[in-house]
């Protein structure tokens, strides 16, 4: 991904040198990196209004209203996972490591999978 | 105005919600009798929350929340189950269902559905 704006569900204050969020619903904040060109042009956060039942739309719309293009998650519902379809985010999907600046880079290097289905909570496999 | 979407094969199943729900000024209801002409419904017919019984005649409820992201994830669900709390959530985890409700809900589950959606609608904002 060479161009656009990525959101990393993070702990704490996240920024690129922060921790993950293992849990996309349950994180602090969510981390967005603007890309330009394959560069890093900017890095800010945004607070999550936190889960509800059922508020599954609530992150949905807030990063479809902050114009990302992109979601890398660690694990995620079949619900919102289908709702950031819809809306037009593409969703990446790294379990393993915690950092968030590594699975940045390896989203602008082409490197990291988009989510499958059986991947998701709900979706069939193992997940969320 | 909030469009509601009763599913049901069982027409006193939640006859008791329902009755509850039409009191409410702001509440647009109508019904279904199985999951799968709820599912037309939804193709055709914006609604902020689907309320299932616990089977549907072609399909059970949670199956429906699961058929029903394919359609339209934005759609809120809620679904009548006999599980303990504890076993819904496994059941349901990932398909972000609303609420559970107890088999025949009335009057107090119709206005704890009609608080979460406010909830909801102004976690929106």
């Amino acid at each position: 991904m060479q161009d656009g704006r990525i959101a990393i569900p993070s702990v704490e204050t996240g920024g690129l040198d922060g921790q993950r969020s293992g849990h996309f619903g349950h994180c602090d904040v969510f981390t967005l990196v603007d890309v330009e060109g394959g560069d890093i042009r900017q890095v800010t956060t945004i607070p999550n209004p936190g889960h509800v039942q059922g508020g599954c739309m609530v992150p949905v719309n807030l990063l479809a209203g902050h114009k990302v293009n992109a979601l890398i998650v660690g694990g995620i519902g079949m619900r919102p996972l289908m709702g950031f379809r819809q809306v037009g985010i593409d969703v990446y999907y790294d379990a393993i490591r915690p950092e968030i600046r590594p699975v940045v880079e390896d989203l602008i290097a082409g490197k990291l999978p988009i989510i499958g289905d059986h991947q998701a909570c709900g979706g069939g496999g193992v997940g969320g | 105005m909030l469009k509601l979407l009763l599913v049901s094969p069982d027409k006193d199943s939640l006859s008791e919600l329902a009755s509850a729900l039409e009191k409410e000024d702001n509440v647009n209801l109508s019904r279904a009798g199985s999951g799968a002409r709820a599912l037309e419904i939804i193709l055709d017919t914006v609604v902020d929350l689907v309320v299932t019984d616990e089977k549907l005649g072609d399909m059970t409820g949670i199956e429906f929340a699961r058929r029903l992201l394919s359609v339209n994830p934005m759609i809120n669900c809620a679904s009548v189950s006999h599980l303990s709390s504890e076993d819904f959530h496994e059941a349901s985890e990932g398909l972000g269902l609303l609420a559970q409700l107890p088999i025949r809900p009335g009057e107090g589950e119709a206005k704890d559905l009609l608080q979460r959606l406010k909830n909801l609608k102004q976690a929106w904002r």
